[in-house]
């Protein structure tokens, strides 16, 4: 080669002697330090491809990607550092799945994606929407059915689902209306203070935490009561004390009771076969230290004040599947007592009977706040659907997802309105909370009251989180100012918890309030407020739509106003 | 005034904020100072400013919003950048009394459209005048349309956008010929185009393609291209096999580019280069006044001295083609 070499060369080269030899020469060396180097020194920095930790993946570095590492790594000359302007975009990298970093110690490690959004299958979305939406208002939706009539609840519940469900709908598209901004991040408070400016973010936010704490209330009042009821029980059970004489309610095994029978009468009960008087029985010591109202919400306080000032919620993260089970746990309750003591239906149209409620009562306003708050998701649903794998399949998934919530609660809502044993109870005495229709001695209901003490004591602590991350957040700057912020926050809450046991543990009225509240901005008045704006910037506002929407609002308004006077 | 004094020019022009200084910066391996390019936004973005204001500006900073590179480029053309339509009012009256000072002597007008933009009719507008100002003063100046930023589109949409807009384009550009590329500095784009660009302004380009061939095809190479001096866009090459990476041009491109940066830190030019390797030996060089070569032999046993020599002799052959069909391009000036 050398030979050849020289040979070639000299077609170029000018005939001098010693320019050949020289030739010769430095080639002669060259090729023996090649030989040299080959046998003994390694190369540096070079990767074998099977080092790759973490996926046996093929080829590597497509030639794309070493392209762009080119360019990235010539841009950043060209600017200072903290220059974003050749800044590679987020479209233009590769997505983590493609990333690699290498180590010059011979391996090669995927990076996995840290913030990379897990894109769920579409089951999965509407599975976590389902369980999301599933609350404690599924307790009071046979409640809600009796205040508004039987045939006209199933119409209402109907009606306010697809109402919810369209607002939701907006919700979603909101964020696709608002141009030149990137709203991947946004949540349904942006794209308020988007359009309404401070007022916009603020009043949303404001809404957001009355559905939060009114939710927290609820809790605690539900928490009281099942901490009450399965004390109750293990107490009875130890003590083989029989309770089936001291209320008011049908004999035999599958015992439904009538708490109050006076007050859900009106004071006119005529049915005192039944009735035998609570003042008979004196209060034990028992009684006295385990009472619904006066101890038991302080007792709660010393289980979860704690709980609250953790600096981090992620923990009681883990225990979401507890609410799924409570909730499949409850249908199947609900549908064995269904079967059990059997359907106990009768029409009557608009006049009220001993035992039966009209189809159609004017206390309906009840059962609309309470299916606002049943069906309420507006504040996260993006956040929910980010997450979705197939986009375009969102709406689908989002109308799935609400045909099985409101198939859930109309299922709960029938089998308890019609099972409810009406000869000798009136459906009137049915409770805001279903379960208290069954006495603390019926074991499984004991076992359902359990269950759900135990989901709520997790599910308190992540609401408590994310009504200080709010608050915090937009008044301080940081999620935990301080500990003494966060604990005068605790207090708060949980002071309105306590004294909402104490005083007013009507859990029926507590969902509707906060319901009608916070759904009247959050679901109807600023969904469609938005759209109707957005609509106009863009000069496609249709006279049908801006009444539909306008509509809307009125309903929303007037859900609000209907649970002060109805 | 004689043509062979003034000097010939490169328009790069566009609305602000379309991406013209990133590109020169990118093509022409310039550092962009913060300083100067937040000035330029303030004013070229002010949209919403009072007059007064960013006439105030202008006043005291006058040179930001024009920007006269030193760059030469192609021998003596020099690149000028001009923010087309960034403040409505102050920019059409210096605009308007500058224009025949702007468009004299104009060899090749590039304008960049920012595919984004919500203004297609003022920016069709501004393109038209300054397609009328050339036909009044530099009739013979080329005309290229850069519709930049494609990478913001969907991928499966850009072809179709593209097409809808060199359509227009063309249209409006009558009977001016104007050729029209995509662009995205995130992707190979951009280089090709700019390459495009050179290709069909360097004079004999064919003769020279040739010749490249043959050169290549007697000493042997593997590759052979040559690039323009300033820009290291390549201009034409040679390969024997076929090669793997597709991008190997820009990479090239970046990396000599990056190192003329590192050099230029030292107060020093940058002129040749030599790469060995087990497999392979590579020679970046000075060839002609406007272009550089690079070549690479398979057989590392050929000892450099003799591609270097036969570069150096190949030099004189290309020189003489360049000065004998190329009149515009006034080697004499040229003093070494």
């Amino acid at each position: 080669t050398i030979l050849q070499a020289s040979q070639d060369a000299n077609r170029f080269m000018p005939p001098s002697p010693i320019g050949e030899i020289t030739g010769h020469f430095n080639a002669f060396i060259f090729n023996v330090a090649v030989l040299l180097r080959r046998s003994f020194l390694p190369r540096p920095f070079h990767v074998e491809p099977r080092n790759i930790v973490d996926e046996a993946s093929q080829g590597r570095v497509s030639a794309e990607a070493s392209a762009l590492s080119s360019r990235v790594h010539y841009y950043g000359r060209l600017t200072a550092s903290s220059d974003r302007l050749l800044a590679p975009p987020d479209h233009v990298i590769p997505p983590a799945e493609e990333l690699y970093v290498y180590s010059p110690l011979g391996t090669a490690f995927k990076v996995k994606g840290k913030e990379s959004p897990v894109k769920n299958p579409s089951i999965v979305t509407i599975f976590a929407i389902w369980n999301t939406m599933m609350g404690t208002s599924i307790l009071s939706i046979p409640w809600g059915m009796k205040q508004a009539g039987f045939t006209f609840g199933i119409i209402i519940l109907v009606s306010v689902g697809l109402l919810t469900l369209y607002c939701c709908y907006r919700i979603l598209k909101s964020t696709k209306s608002i141009p030149y901004i990137d709203t991947s991040d946004w949540e349904f408070p942006d794209i308020c203070k988007y359009y309404f400016g401070a007022f916009g973010q603020w009043s949303s936010l404001f809404f957001s935490l009355v559905s939060l704490i009114g939710a927290m209330v609820v809790y605690w009042v539900l928490m009281s009561n099942f901490l009450f009821n399965t004390g109750k029980f293990i107490y009875n059970y130890a003590h083989d004390v029989n309770m089936s004489d001291t209320d008011f309610g049908t004999n035999g095994s599958d015992r439904v009771i009538c708490p109050f029978p006076e007050s859900d009468h009106g004071g006119n009960c005529s049915i005192g076969a039944f009735y035998v008087s609570n003042n008979a029985t004196q209060p034990t010591v028992f009684d006295q230290w385990w009472s619904k109202t006066n101890t038991i919400p302080f007792y709660l306080v010393i289980l979860l004040l704690p709980l609250l000032n953790f600096r981090s919620a992620s923990f009681f993260a883990r225990f979401t599947f507890l609410g799924t089970l409570s909730v499949v746990y409850l249908i199947t309750l609900v549908t064995i007592k269904a079967i059990r003591l059997g359907f106990h239906l009768e029409f009557h149209w608009f006049e009220s009977t001993a035992f039966f409620v009209p189809e159609f009562r004017p206390l309906f306003a009840q059962f609309t706040g309470v299916l606002t708050l049943a069906f309420f998701i507006h504040n996260c649903i993006i956040t929910l659907m980010k997450n979705n794998k197939h986009q375009e399949n969102n709406v689908r998934d989002l109308s799935l997802a609400y045909l099985l919530v409101g198939l859930t609660y109309l299922y709960v809502g029938v089998m308890i309105f019609a099972a409810f044993p009406s000869p000798p109870l009136s459906k009137e005495c049915i409770e805001p909370n279903f379960l208290d229709n069954f006495p603390s001695s019926d074991v499984l209901v004991f076992v359902a009251r359990a269950f759900l003490l135990f989901q709520m004591t997790t599910v308190y602590p992540l609401l408590g989180y994310l009504v200080r991350v709010q608050v915090m957040g937009q008044l301080f700057g940081k999620h935990y100012p301080s500990f003494f912020h966060v604990f005068t926050l605790n207090i708060v809450i949980v002071g309105i918890g306590v004294l909402m046991a104490k005083f007013y543990p009507n859990i029926g009225s507590i969902i509707r309030y906060s319901g009608a509240t916070c759904g009247m901005t959050l679901v109807f008045v600023f969904p469609s407020l938005v759209h109707m704006i957005s609509l106009k910037r863009s000069g496609e506002l249709r006279w049908p739509s801006a009444l539909f929407h306008s509509l809307l609002i009125i309903l929303g308004i007037a859900n609000l106003i209907g649970q002060f006077f109805m | 005034m004689s043509s062979t004094a003034m000097k010939k020019k490169v328009l790069l022009m566009g609305k602000s904020g379309s991406g013209k200084t990133s590109m020169r910066s990118i093509i022409f391996a310039n550092y962009i100072a913060r300083d100067t390019r937040r000035l330029g936004a303030t004013i070229s973005t002010s949209g919403n400013l009072e007059t007064a204001f960013s006439l105030l500006f202008c006043f005291v900073f006058a040179t930001v919003d024009v920007e006269h590179s030193h760059v030469r480029f192609l021998g003596n053309l020099v690149l000028n950048l001009w923010d087309c339509g960034g403040q409505d009012t102050f920019m059409e009256n210096y605009f308007t009394s500058q224009r025949d000072n702007i468009f004299r002597n104009v060899e090749v007008l590039i304008y960049v459209f920012d595919v984004e933009s919500r203004e297609l009719e003022k920016d069709m507008h501004y393109y038209q005048s300054c397609l009328e100002a050339i036909l009044q003063n530099s009739p013979d100046a080329k005309v290229f349309c850069l519709v930049h930023k494609m990478d913001l589109v969907q991928e499966d949409q850009r072809d179709l956008i593209f097409k809808e807009r060199e359509e227009d384009l063309k249209r409006l550009s009558r009977p001016l010929a104007c050729t029209c590329f995509r662009t995205s500095i995130w992707d190979e784009t951009l280089y090709k185009a700019w390459s495009s660009i050179v290709y069909q302004l360097i004079p004999n380009v064919q003769q020279l393609e040739s010749n490249l061939r043959n050169f290549a095809q007697i000493i042997e190479a593997d590759e052979v291209l040559l690039f323009e001096r300033a820009t290291f866009l390549v201009i034409s090459h040679y390969q024997c096999k076929e090669q793997r990476d597709a991008h190997r041009f820009e990479k090239i491109s970046n990396i000599i580019k990056q190192f003329k940066l590192s050099c230029s830190k030292l107060a020093a030019s940058f002129q040749s280069m030599e790469v060995r390797n087990t497999n392979f030996a590579a020679f970046i060089d000075v060839f002609t006044s406007n272009t550089y070569v690079m070549v690479i032999m398979s057989d590392p046993s050929i000892p450099s001295a003799a591609t270097l020599i036969n570069i150096r002799n190949a030099r004189k052959h290309f020189e003489k083609l360049e000065r004998v069909d190329g009149p515009k391009h006034s080697l004499h000036m040229r003093m070494r």
